[in-house]
């Protein structure tokens, strides 16, 4: 099957896998009972709490409720966040620009820095220097993201004062306008080279907390799939034609060896989203994250439920394009059926 | 050591493309040294088809593979011995070299150029992942750099940063600052010649191995040819530059039977036509015999017999050799019965004295486990034919 119709026939299945996770979300949500209470205060009367109840269809069966919540989706009423104490769409964007910001700059880090690795170690099997980097990998995986992001923050922010916290100088950014919310791409498309560096600055330490983990995944792939790609004949017979080592090695084993690092690849990113999480609380990074573990803590329905929706439809097209890359590098991989 | 062979050390007997003396890869592993080739010594005539053959982890793929010093390492270890091999270079005329003293750079010239390698399973000695264009060009690339700029029409009307640039792109050595400048015009019409004239030597090297529409074949992955036109596109890819050396790792053993016999007879016709050497490793005695000149049959590591092809199957001396002769499938034998030689192959970690093959020799006599027999020419005659047995041994 050709790519391009394959990635028809997926955007054609897309809606029906949303609709499939909606309800699988808002039935999970409300399993946690009522979201009534984050709209409600102590001074409100009996009636004023019905009121309040009718107001959000609360007072309707469950089923129902799924289908005021789609009704209000589909025409960009995600509901009232009581966290925000705003509409969910109009404190979503700036939010879910700054996670991706993050998520992106940490996939960027993960995805060179662990390719990069992954290939040097493993064309370099049980040298120095695959066993070094095998050891920053392996404590990559197995270090928890808090405690690694912590100790990031004591040393580069609390004793050298390399890096600052937080998103940012608000001074800076007022000034110049956002079409899409991610700071560092604003500064530049408003051709300010000084935001431009001061949200690089901001954006770094962040970014490798959050990538070093993913880093160490895909790093830790890539070296086992390149060494088995190395003892493959085609390798020798590459080798057998006198080409040189660089080129048996870029050319020919690494591309192939990237096949089921991809895949992975794709999941990683499923784990960067959470790490978001974690990630921005520490470093008091704007993000969706952060207002997500508010919004769990408080039982903030609508905003449980737009983020999680938002996120599974990210990591649909996440899965997408890995699978379009798949088929790229595999050319025996038959798309579809 | 005997006269003749402190000859070869010096120099090579003219009528020798090659000659193999006393050679000795060992590999580590946890249990000690297993020593898959042990002191294997045996020449090539220029332009002969010399059959080398021994049961599946006898060493005789080894023996191939560091023709182009392409045993890892680690695990694998040369541990004595030479190649010598006269390099019909045009340039420098002919020069006799070590291959095991060459360093990487000097092999990798070598490498496809003089030497040439067939593999086992087409499948998977091409790359799945690249064209068969891409991956037959490569040997242009590396080596005809001149063909390539001729073919594209750009024999030296190259000059300055263009050529270096061009250059730089024939031989793959290009970086991403040079594919990109040379991916916009003015240069993308020169990458568009050149790729042209490559696409012209590459359907060219796949017309001579007899693959029907070159030119689509060409365009596509591995994994839609069938197994001999995979076999058919590597021979094409090795006999690009028209070797001295071919060597041929049992090409057929992959294929199915049918094809076997035309892909045998493309590569008999071809070492006709050029003229090529070819080592041929086998398992199969028979088909050896159709179309070899000079057979070497290998057993654990050593040579136990040589000679031309016909007087080792009608007059094979060694137990062995007699063993695998009598195990050949024949049309007159008992339906359902098979010959075979009792035992198994022993161990080659840290191997005791005395001849391989003694536990499964029919023949042995008392001394067999203790002395090495040595490979010796059987009669003063015959000096061609040698065997390695103390039964033959004065």
């Amino acid at each position: 099957m050709q790519i391009r119709d394959y990635i028809i026939r997926r955007l054609m299945i897309l809606p029906i896998l949303i609709i499939g996770t909606s309800i699988i979300v808002f039935a999970l949500t409300r399993i946690g009972g009522s979201p009534i209470g984050i709209y409600l205060s102590h001074e409100m009367s009996p009636a004023e709490v019905q009121e309040m109840k009718e107001r959000f269809h609360l007072d309707k069966p469950v089923p129902v409720q799924y289908f005021y919540w789609i009704k209000g989706v589909s025409q960009g009423d995600l509901g009232w966040s009581g966290v925000a104490s705003a509409p969910v769409v109009d404190v979503f964007p700036k939010k879910f620009a700054a996670t991706m910001e993050l998520a992106i700059a940490a996939g960027i880090v993960a995805v060179s820095l662990g390719i990069a690795m992954g290939t040097f170690a493993g064309a370099r099997r049980n040298k120095i220097s695959d066993h070094i980097i095998r050891v920053v990998s392996v404590s990559g995986a197995s270090m928890p993201l808090f405690w690694f992001a912590i100790l990031l923050l004591i040393i580069f922010w609390v004793w050298l004062g390399w890096f600052p916290i937080g998103r940012s100088d608000p001074n800076l950014f007022e000034a110049i306008p956002h079409p899409t919310g991610f700071y560092t791409i604003d500064a530049l498309l408003a051709g300010n080279f000084s935001a431009f560096r001061d949200a690089i600055w901001h954006l770094i330490m962040p970014a490798v907390a959050l990538g070093y983990g993913a880093t160490a995944i895909i790093a830790r792939m890539m070296r086992s799939s390149l060494i088995e790609e190395l003892q493959e004949d085609y390798v020798d017979a590459a080798k057998a034609k006198g080409l040189a080592e660089r080129v048996v090695l870029k050319k020919h084993a690494r591309r192939n060896a990237l096949v089921p690092t991809v895949t992975v690849i794709g999941l990683t990113f499923g784990f960067l989203l959470q790490g978001t999480v974690v990630a921005e609380i520490i470093f008091r990074w704007p993000g969706l994250g952060r207002w997500m573990a508010s919004a769990v803590l408080r039982g903030d329905q609508a905003t449980i439920m737009a983020y999680v929706m938002f996120t599974s439809i990210l990591f649909l097209f996440v899965n997408l394009v890995v699978d379009i890359i798949y088929a790229y590098l595999d050319r025996r991989v038959v798309l579809g059926d | 050591m005997s006269p003749d062979n402190l000859d070869i050390q010096n120099s090579l007997d003219k009528d020798l493309i090659a000659s193999v003396t006393d050679l000795k890869v060992y590999f580590e592993s946890k249990q000690g040294m297993v020593h898959s080739v042990d002191g294997v010594s045996f020449d090539i005539v220029d332009g002969e088809m010399m059959g080398l053959v021994g049961e599946t982890g006898c060493g005789k793929s080894v023996t191939a593979r560091t023709f182009m010093q392409l045993v890892q390492s680690p695990p694998g270890v040369l541990a004595g011995g030479n190649i010598k091999f006269r390099s019909k270079n045009i340039k420098n005329g002919s020069q006799v070299i070590d291959l095991l003293d060459l360093s990487e750079n000097q092999i990798r010239e070598l490498r496809g150029e003089r030497i040439a390698m067939i593999f086992q399973d087409p499948g998977k000695a091409l790359n799945p992942g690249l064209t068969i264009r891409t991956q037959v060009a490569e040997v242009f690339q590396e080596h005809r750099e001149n063909d390539v700029l001729e073919k594209a029409g750009l024999k030296n009307k190259l000059s300055g940063v263009t050529e270096y640039f061009v250059k730089k792109y024939i031989k793959q050595e290009a970086g991403f600052l040079v594919t990109t400048l040379l991916k916009i015009p003015p240069l993308s019409t020169y990458k568009k010649k050149i790729d042209s004239g490559i696409n012209r030597l590459v359907a060219e090297a796949l017309e001579e191995t007899q693959i029907p529409n070159p030119t689509k074949v060409m365009e596509r992955y591995p994994h839609e040819l069938s197994g001999g036109m995979k076999q058919r596109v590597m021979i094409a890819q090795a006999i690009a530059c028209n070797p001295d050396l071919l060597i041929a790792d049992e090409p057929t053993t992959a294929l199915d039977v049918t094809v076997q016999a035309r892909v045998l007879d493309l590569i008999k016709e071809l070492q006709k036509r050029h003229k090529t050497s070819v080592l041929y490793i086998s398992h199969d005695l028979s088909l050896v015999r159709r179309i070899c000149d000079r057979i070497a049959v290998m057993y654990a590591g050593q040579i136990v017999e040589t000679g031309d092809a016909e007087t080792i199957f009608n007059q094979p001396k060694h137990p062995y050799t007699q063993g695998l002769i009598n195990a050949l499938p024949s049309m007159s034998h008992e339906r359902g019965k098979l010959e075979a030689i009792e035992g198994i192959v022993p161990e080659l970690i840290e191997p005791e004295p005395g001849c391989r093959f003694v536990s499964r020799c029919m023949r042995r006599k008392a001394n067999c486990e203790e002395i090495d027999p040595k490979l010796k020419p059987i009669s003063e005659v015959d000096k061609s034919h040698k065997v390695a047995c103390l039964l033959y041994e004065a």
